[in-house]
């Protein structure tokens, strides 16, 4: 008997990281080398089993450009989780990446988990950001750190799988009928009395 | 019986109610940019006051959206308060207005096709626009006149009144503080949205959130709502569940008028000229729109305006005292109205929509000659004398709830039970009456045209009253006879009449192409000169096509067989005759 919860997650990073690309990915295991640039968000859904509970990811994909900035918060507000993509190729992704952990700090959700994914890493030989300096920035802030590549599948699956295992399960006692519902069960209800 | 299974049937044996051949429109092959999109809005606008100019339309999105010049100067007028009610901080309402004519109507026919599977009274009326607004005025120094005011409106063919407002409560705020871009993120979001299929958990995610419905169907038994509930309690959060997509907080609409609820109804039936003169846009349109389904699951036909104003198109024509008052429904919040509508035979006045924690005292009728026109009392003004004796139950159960503090939505739902109890009871005989125009099965031939449905007889079914008459389902007495003479000359009747003869006219036409198909047709065309053939093959693939196109009641395998039939024919004929109906369409 599995429990279903949803998890919103969002994306986030600086334009033209592959932050969309990622998503595709995971979601329909596709890459698209002429994927157009996300206007506001975007959003897709995938469920995928964790322990004894299914996590079903809403995950909304967010743009990049400047001036879609300000929308961020409703975006990360109430995410379970933040993947936040930058390209390894790009020292300036890497600065933005930065900016935003800082503001997820500052105005996120308390425990959000964050996992930042170096995007790109099938074009390793044009790197500028180093995986080591990543990985201590990672460190430094408490969050998962993987390298992927959207484009040849690597550690795709995995970058959810560690935000999976990052989120804590449903406390026993609260698992019962508003805790989730069981699978199988309709969801609707007819009232009216 | 219930109203649900009012599909004609008489004849029918087959027992299927269910239409046949009904593709799930889920996935339309060819999905173009703001095809999703349109499926739901026509556009979004921003409405501003400009300090030369009054208001204006400042943004339009998509920016391709077309409107008219008329449309937009309606939609200007509507999307802002027109009285001095003050209204500071945010208000929302909705608004109906007139399309423009001469516009292509909808682009994609799956669209028509999820239309059919709605009840009747949520069906899309291609004429007419909505306009879902939310309303901000706030003082703000650093503007000129130091107050901003400025409106968001969503602009639809959908009467899902109670989505759009959740919507725009969600996203209008969050764009007074931000950007355009905000506005191409929201519309970006709904372009990715399911199509608004009836009967389906939808799930709609816009700026961060999901919004989850259930759009009803035909086939629900009225008076239930299936509800959508929310996984987990944390999930209140990142998705809603809506309980209804339509329905008003009907209690809390009629909690001014509560005494008068069922004189109001029949006023609603008969398509009587209703005017409703609110403090604000926002009571206004929600007591119309609570007036307009009290008699669901019924379709009320005429025009209806939540919120009118003296600058709508169609205000000369509503207010002109050259003819008698239309039948229409308004709600009005300017002064002026008290003058120009003076002659309307039943004017509500409202008040300030009270918390329901008073109990409005009991209240009689006012005389219309006690109407002044600007500071009269809230109540009923009308010298309508209903057919029906009052209903005392309703009231007194209604104020019971208030004094045990029943919860509104709890007081809704038997408002809402009430009025469809009265209006089944009401429809039944009808409907049971017309059921019996429908010709015998045995007289529907393959050889000639479909029999016709029998007339309406007015003195007919008057006379079945007698037996089967509304006695069966209410306990309600009075005189139903002279309500039933009144309601067959309104426009609702004439409505309701329209869509079940065109349903029996279908049916009819589905007997008869299934009576077609259990004949051996290549038999009776060996029988028959080559001419005689030919022209039963056209008249054959015409039925098939008329079969599709209207997408007749029949069984799936029907059509198959028919097809089947048609080649059968087709391939006993000589090779060159073969070659040419094989090509040929249909005209």
């Amino acid at each position: 008997m599995m429990a279903i919860r949803e998890l919103k997650v969002c994306l986030l990073g600086d334009t033209g990281v592959g932050k969309s690309s990622i998503v595709c990915r995971f979601v329909q295991d596709h890459f698209d080398h002429n994927i157009s640039p996300t206007i506001g968000a975007s959003f897709m859904t995938k469920t995928v089993p964790c322990g004894n509970e299914l996590h079903k990811f809403l995950i909304w994909d967010t743009a990049g450009q400047e001036r879609f900035h300000s929308l961020a918060p409703m975006y990360y507000r109430g995410s379970a989780a933040a993947v936040i993509v930058y390209d390894i190729t790009k020292q300036d992704s890497f600065h933005t990446l930065k900016k935003w952990v800082k503001e997820l700090k500052e105005h996120g959700p308390e425990n959000i988990v964050m996992a930042i994914a170096g995007n790109k890493c099938d074009l390793s030989d044009i790197r500028e950001v180093p995986m080591k300096d990543a990985k201590e920035y990672a460190e430094s802030i408490g969050a998962i750190v993987v390298e992927t590549s959207a484009k040849n599948a690597v550690n795709i699956e995995e970058l959810f799988q560690g935000i999976s295992r990052q989120i804590p399960p449903l406390d026993p006692h609260e698992n019962g009928n508003n805790g989730a519902i069981k699978l199988g069960k309709q969801t609707s209800q007819t009232g009216g009395n | 019986m219930s109203l649900r299974e009012r599909r004609p049937g008489r004849a029918a044996e087959d027992g299927q109610d269910e239409a046949g051949p009904r593709a799930e429109p889920e996935r339309c092959s060819s999905v173009l940019p703001w095809d999703r999109f349109s499926a739901w809005l026509h556009c979004v606008c921003v409405v501003g006051f400009d300090l030369e100019l009054g208001q204006a339309v400042e943004v339009i999105y998509p920016p391709h959206s077309k409107l008219t010049d008329k449309e937009k100067t309606n939609i200007c007028y509507l999307s802002f308060p027109d009285s001095n009610s003050g209204c500071l901080g945010d208000t929302q309402f909705c608004f109906r207005f007139r399309r423009s004519p001469g516009r292509k109507v909808s682009f994609c026919c799956f669209l028509d096709q999820l239309d059919r599977d709605l009840p009747v009274y949520l069906k899309k009326d291609p004429a007419y626009y909505y306009g879902y607004v939310y309303f901000r005025q706030v003082r703000d120094k650093s503007l000129k006149r130091g107050y901003f005011q400025k409106s968001l409106v969503l602009i639809s063919k959908l009467p899902y009144v109670h989505l759009f407002r959740t919507m725009l409560k969600q996203i209008a705020p969050e764009y007074f503080e931000k950007s355009e871009a905000f506005l191409e993120a929201v519309c970006s979001d709904v372009d990715r949205w399911p199509p608004p299929v009836p009967g389906k958990i939808l799930h709609l995610p816009v700026m961060g959130i999901i919004m989850k419905l259930r759009i009803p169907t035909y086939r629900d038994k009225p008076g239930t709502t299936q509800m959508v509930q929310n996984m987990h309690q944390a999930d209140a959060q990142i998705s809603m569940a809506l309980p209804t997509v339509h329905e008003v907080d009907l209690f809390r609409c009629f909690c001014p008028v509560f005494f008068h609820i069922q004189m109001l109804w029949e006023l609603v039936l008969l398509g009587e000229p209703l005017v409703v003169m609110a403090p604000s846009p926002s009571e206004s349109s929600e007591t119309v729109l609570a007036l307009v389904s009290c008699i669901s699951p019924l379709k009320y036909c005429s025009d209806f305006r939540p919120y009118f104003t003296i600058h709508d198109s169609e205000f000369k024509e509503y207010t002109t005292r050259t003819q008698a008052p239309p039948s229409v429904i308004l709600g009005v919040t300017n002064p002026f109205f008290a003058k120009t509508l003076q002659h309307w035979p039943h004017i509500i006045r409202i008040g300030d929509l009270k918390l329901p924690g008073e109990v409005p005292k009991q209240v009689k009728v006012k005389k219309l000659k006690n109407l002044k026109t600007l500071d009269s009392k809230p109540g009923v003004y009308t010298s309508y004398k209903p057919y029906l004796n009052k209903d005392e139950e309703i009231v007194k159960q209604l104020q019971k709830g208030v004094q045990q503090k029943r919860p509104t939505e709890a007081q809704s739902v038997i408002l809402r039970r009430y009025f469809l109890e009265l209006t089944e009871s009401f429809i039944i005989p009808l409907e049971r009456y017309v059921a019996s125009l429908m010709p015998l099965q045995k007289c529907i031939s393959p050889w000639k045209s479909p029999p016709q449905l029998r007339q309406f007889s007015q003195d007919d079914f008057m006379k079945t009253l007698e037996k089967a008459g509304p006695q069966l389902t209410s306990g309600l007495k009075g005189d139903w006879i002279g309500l039933y003479r009144h309601f067959l000359k309104s426009p609702n009747f004439d409505g309701w009449f329209r869509s079940r003869q065109k349903e029996m006219t279908q049916k009819l036409e589905a007997l008869h192409l299934e009576a077609l198909c259990n004949e051996n047709l290549v038999f009776w065309s060996q029988k028959h000169t080559e001419v005689e053939t030919v022209d039963l093959v056209l008249k054959l693939k015409n039925k098939l096509l008329q079969a599709d196109r209207e997408h007749l009641p029949v069984k799936t395998d029907t059509l198959k067989k028919l097809q089947t039939h048609i080649n059968d024919i087709i391939l006993a004929l000589p090779d060159d005759l073969q070659d040419i109906l094989l090509k040929t369409g249909t005209t």
